[in-house]
């Protein structure tokens, strides 16, 4: 990054103000192409990963080599498909939704640290704008089912709206002891505490953060509405949920948004629980630090999807009873079990 | 309990309403008048002797053109002429309608047959939705195939069919009717060989022939 | 004016409970396109939000009449469409109906072909309670357990072609008899290989995969209560009638065929992870019986006779004498029955078909109502209707 800056100022002859756009503008363009190629990526894995999972093949043909283009193919076929809006959908919101889904999503995408002095935008609130950001998903995915007009649709939209609003507090709450670890909000921070090996790694550090992984990890599930929590979609109770109306490039997008969401929950994992960018044992330091970090956000991509093509779901009376009174009361203990567990050790600071 | 003393039992208790008994070797039935059926069924199913807590069966019937030999127009299923319109039927029906119970115990073992026989024109019978809620659907089903009207019934639509369609199909005298809803039902003209490729499009028509 | 009227003191199905605001019932089209009604259901719900209010099933959407065709054509000509009627255990439903002519008729039947017919028989059962496992697990979210019994069924499917060359209408059983003997291969040694299998690896797999899972004991426990009365009342017979805690099976309790002589159990529900009669318990209700049909699949092929496997020739038709009589047996979803009214005929007079699906789902009216609308997709499941022996 500031390398860049330096690359755009003095070669390239820029102001400062030029340099900041021209970063942001490749910034921007770089993490959309990365996530819809982690979105193509992802679809192509969730089938291996189910079809190895169920004793099957999965897609074998497309592509030759494990039917590798699939997913290129699908998102070719949902290209040209024909895109319908309901005669009486409400249009302008029926359009803007899945815009706004895709919107969230790829907005926190913004404050990810792939690599030392590597990240989008370097906030000192980086963690709580990330978890600000993905809140519009709900509006957006609210926005989806009413404007469908369509009572599935609408069913789908409220479930999803009242799972994703109730998961964030545990979401948040089970990142708070990383933050007192760390007294700060910025990402990279974060991952700079954890440097020198596995056993500095937050999830080690105490039981109590041992504990927050977990806790952080189920609601991360919920929060992306994939299984074993897919209240949303839930598709043999409510046909499709939210997006049963969607058709072509509109439903493309909150597919897109699934996975981008999917992939940046597992970062974020990484980044607060999993030390970031930093390798397990020295002797894999060779990695480059990008690598590292996506290989350990791909590996709890796959265990998500493990978790998803294991378990049956839910009921929705039965996701909320375990938020609100078991979820949130364990991260609350977890919350104040790890602040005491720093004052006893002396680790504060 | 065997069949003849469990109609004994009936007949003790509705009298008339139990016509009669007939040994059949396969399967022994007794023949209840129709306006007691009702109280037949609740009296098998309550009397503790009996306890007839299963209906297994209801089935309506028609009983037009029945002949013990197999000579009876039994299988009066009127054909389509080759231009798709119905045969023109000769004979009006006239047989009975009936219905069957059949019922079981689970807890003494045995079965028992019962059947109702009734006019064409007086097609109502009481129904026993009350007595086994099991029978409401099975009476939806007679009077949707083979209309019987089951009084008291609470709510007798037609179950399998739509509730526009006209006749009763297990009738004997049934003719399918021509189109439903605008729907033509008897389909194209039969054709010698119905394989016979298709008539070559008209000029000029976007119908695309077949591959 | 909505004030006075509501006076917020309404609810359940007669909403309008804030004062001012006018709300009523949702009405809901569950079908007949819809991923979780088995077929072309259609479930008319009335919610309360997510609770549902009221159910009505609204049915023939595949209805084809069969009873109708069965007066126009002769007795051996109809089995071709009782494979159409549960065409997920088609063998079943042929058996009903030999059954049936055979009493009526007065017909012997060989000892090998009842032998053959119970083997085929149980095996299609086998196949269809491995579908009902796995649309179950699949109306729960759970779609691993689909591939796994699909795979199974793949396997059923295999053998059964090969014994009668169809993979899933087969037309095997014909009025006195079977259509094919054994096939020349070493079909006996595979089926039996299939079921110690199947018993040995499959069902402890289904078990850790789906049956003890937490959360399907969660989803399913407690849930869709269908008490021993209500089942008696509803007519519901078959794993149904069995997960109410009814030590019941036509086949052991009205015998037919060849039953009497094997040696097998009925499992019933018990409560075990809540209350008799709830999901659960119909669910495990036909994870045993597949138990059971591989012990009745070895005895009967272990004990093959030998001799012929018709008493009457294919191309001979049935006749059978005038009369009438009502047979019942245990097809995979509950006690299929023909009321035969024969004329002395080629052609049945009249064949009345009572479906087991159809008083099964009955009961969702009254069972149905207060569940939310997830746990109607679990009790739907669990019935484990098939549209068309519904519809027929």
């Amino acid at each position: 990054m500031e390398a860049m800056y330096a690359f755009f100022m003095d070669k390239a002859g820029m102001g400062q103000a030029g340099a900041h756009v021209t970063v942001a503008a490749i910034m921007a363009t770089l993490m959309f192409i990365v996530m819809a190629l982690c979105a193509l990526v992802f679809t192509w894995m969730e089938r291996k990963v189910a079809a190895f999972l169920q004793s099957r093949w999965g897609p074998m043909r497309t592509g030759r080599w494990q039917g590798w283009a699939q997913a290129v193919a699908d998102m070719l076929k949902i290209l040209g498909k024909e895109d319908i809006i309901p005669a009486e959908a409400d249009k302008a919101l029926f359009i803007f939704a899945p815009l706004l889904v895709l919107l969230g999503s790829l907005l926190a995408w913004a404050a990810i640290p792939w690599a030392p002095g590597f990240v989008a935008a370097d906030l000192d609130l980086g963690l709580f704008y990330i978890f600000a950001v993905s809140s519009m998903v709900i509006i957006g995915i609210l926005m989806a089912g009413w404007a469908s007009n369509n009572k599935w649709a609408l069913y789908g939209a409220a479930r999803g709206a009242a799972q994703m609003v109730s998961y964030e507090i545990p979401l948040a709450l089970a990142a708070i002891p990383v933050v007192m670890y760390t007294g700060s909000l910025n990402t990279q921070d974060i991952v700079i505490a954890q440097q020198g090996g596995i056993w500095n790694w937050f999830i080690f550090r105490n039981p109590f953060l041992f504990v927050s992984f977990f806790l952080y990890f189920v609601a991360s599930i919920a929060e992306t509405n994939r299984g074993p929590f897919d209240m949303p979609e839930t598709e043999s109770e409510l046909v499709a949920g939210y997006h049963t109306e969607y058709t072509g490039m509109r439903f493309a997008f909150f597919f897109l948004s699934e996975y981008a969401n999917l992939f940046l929950v597992s970062m974020i994992a990484v980044l607060l629980f999993l030390g970031g960018w930093w390798a397990p044992i020295p002797g894999l330091d060779f990695l480059p630090a990008a690598l590292t970090f996506v290989i350990k956000g791909v590996l709890m991509v796959f265990l998500n999807m493990w978790v998803r093509w294991t378990l049956p779901r839910v009921r929705v009376d039965q996701l909320m009873h375990l938020c609100w009174k078991v979820m949130i009361p364990a991260a609350l203990i977890c919350t104040v079990g790890a602040g005491l567990w720093m004052m006893a050790s002396g680790a504060a600071g | 309990m065997d069949h003849k003393a469990i109609f004994d039992l009936l007949a003790e208790r509705i009298g008339a309403g139990a016509i009669a008994f007939h040994e059949d070797p396969i399967e022994p039935w007794a023949e209840i008048a129709v306006g007691r059926i009702a109280e037949a069924c609740l009296f098998l199913r309550d009397d503790p002797r009996l306890a007839f807590d299963q209906l297994m069966c209801l089935s309506g019937l028609d009983w037009d053109g029945y002949d013990e030999n197999g000579k009876g127009k039994s299988v009066a299923i009127l054909g389509y002429q080759d231009d798709g319109t119905p045969e023109p039927g000769d004979r009006t029906a006239t047989g009975d309608l009936g219905v069957a119970y059949h019922l079981y115990s689970h807890s003494l073992r045995h079965k028992f047959t019962l059947r109702v026989r009734m006019p064409r024109d007086r097609n109502v019978v009481p129904t026993v939705s009350g007595v086994w809620p099991t029978a409401s659907w099975h009476e939806r089903e007679a009077w949707d195939l083979v209309g019987i009207r089951f009084g008291g019934h609470p709510d007798l639509r037609r179950m399998l069919l739509e509730e526009d369609w006209v006749g009763h199909p297990l009738r004997k005298d049934y003719v399918m009717p021509g189109s439903w809803s605008g729907v033509p039902l008897q389909g194209q003209p039969f054709s010698e060989n119905p394989f016979a490729p298709a008539a070559p499009a008209p000029a000029g028509g976007d119908t695309p022939a077949e591959g | 004016m909505a004030i006075e009227a509501t006076n917020g003191k309404k609810g359940w199905g007669d909403q309008d409970q804030v004062p001012g605001i006018k709300s009523e019932l949702l009405e809901l089209n569950m079908g007949p396109q819809h991923p979780a009604t088995h077929g072309v259901l259609r479930l008319l719900l009335h919610t309360d939000g997510e609770i549902v209010y009221k159910v009505t099933p609204v049915l023939g959407y595949l209805h084809r009449c069969a009873e109708k065709i069965a007066e126009g054509v002769d007795y051996k000509q109809w089995v071709v469409y009782t494979d159409r009627f549960d065409y997920l255990a088609p063998m079943t439903c042929n058996h009903t109906y030999v059954t049936a002519v055979e009493k009526l008729g007065g017909i012997e039947v060989p000892a090998r072909a009842e032998h053959l017919r119970i083997a085929t028989a149980e095996l299609s059962r086998v196949a269809s309670h491995l579908i009902a496992l796995a649309t179950f697990g699949l109306d729960m979210g759970a779609w691993t357990p689909l591939l796994y019994c699909f795979r199974e069924r793949e396997e059923i499917l295999n053998l059964l072609e090969r014994i009668s060359g169809g993979r899933m209408l087969y037309n095997y059983m014909v009025p006195g008899g079977v259509r094919y003997d054994l096939p020349r291969d070493n079909w006996v040694a595979d089926v039996l290989e299939f079921v110690t299998m199947m018993e040995k690896k499959k069902l402890p797999d289904y078990n850790t995969l789906l049956t003890y899972n937490k959360i399907f004991i969660e989803r399913t426990s407690d849930v869709g209560i269908i008490t021993r009365e209500d089942a008696f009342a509803y007519g519901c017979t078959g794993p149904v009638l069995r997960g109410s805690g009814v030590k019941w099976d036509c086949r052991r309790d009205d015998p037919y065929s060849l039953y009497h002589k094997f040696d097998f159990e009925i499992p019933v529900g018990m409560g075990e992870m809540g209350t008799v009669g709830d999901c659960w318990d119909r669910y495990i209700v036909r994870v045993r019986e597949i138990e059971q049909s591989c012990r009745l699949i070895r005895q009967a092929l272990e004990q093959l006779p030998e001799g012929p496997y018709q008493s009457i020739e294919l191309k001979k038709p049935v006749r059978v004498p005038a009369g009438a009589a009502f047979t019942r047996t245990e097809t995979a979803k509950g006690e299929l029955g023909h009321y035969i009214v024969a004329d002395g005929g080629q052609k049945p007079f009249r064949n009345k078909v009572r479906s087991c699906s159809m008083c099964n789902l009955q009961v969702l009216e009254k069972i149905g109502v207060g569940l939310m609308v997830s746990d109607l997709v679990a009790t739907v499941g669990s019935l484990d209707i098939v549209l068309g022996e519904i519809d027929r």
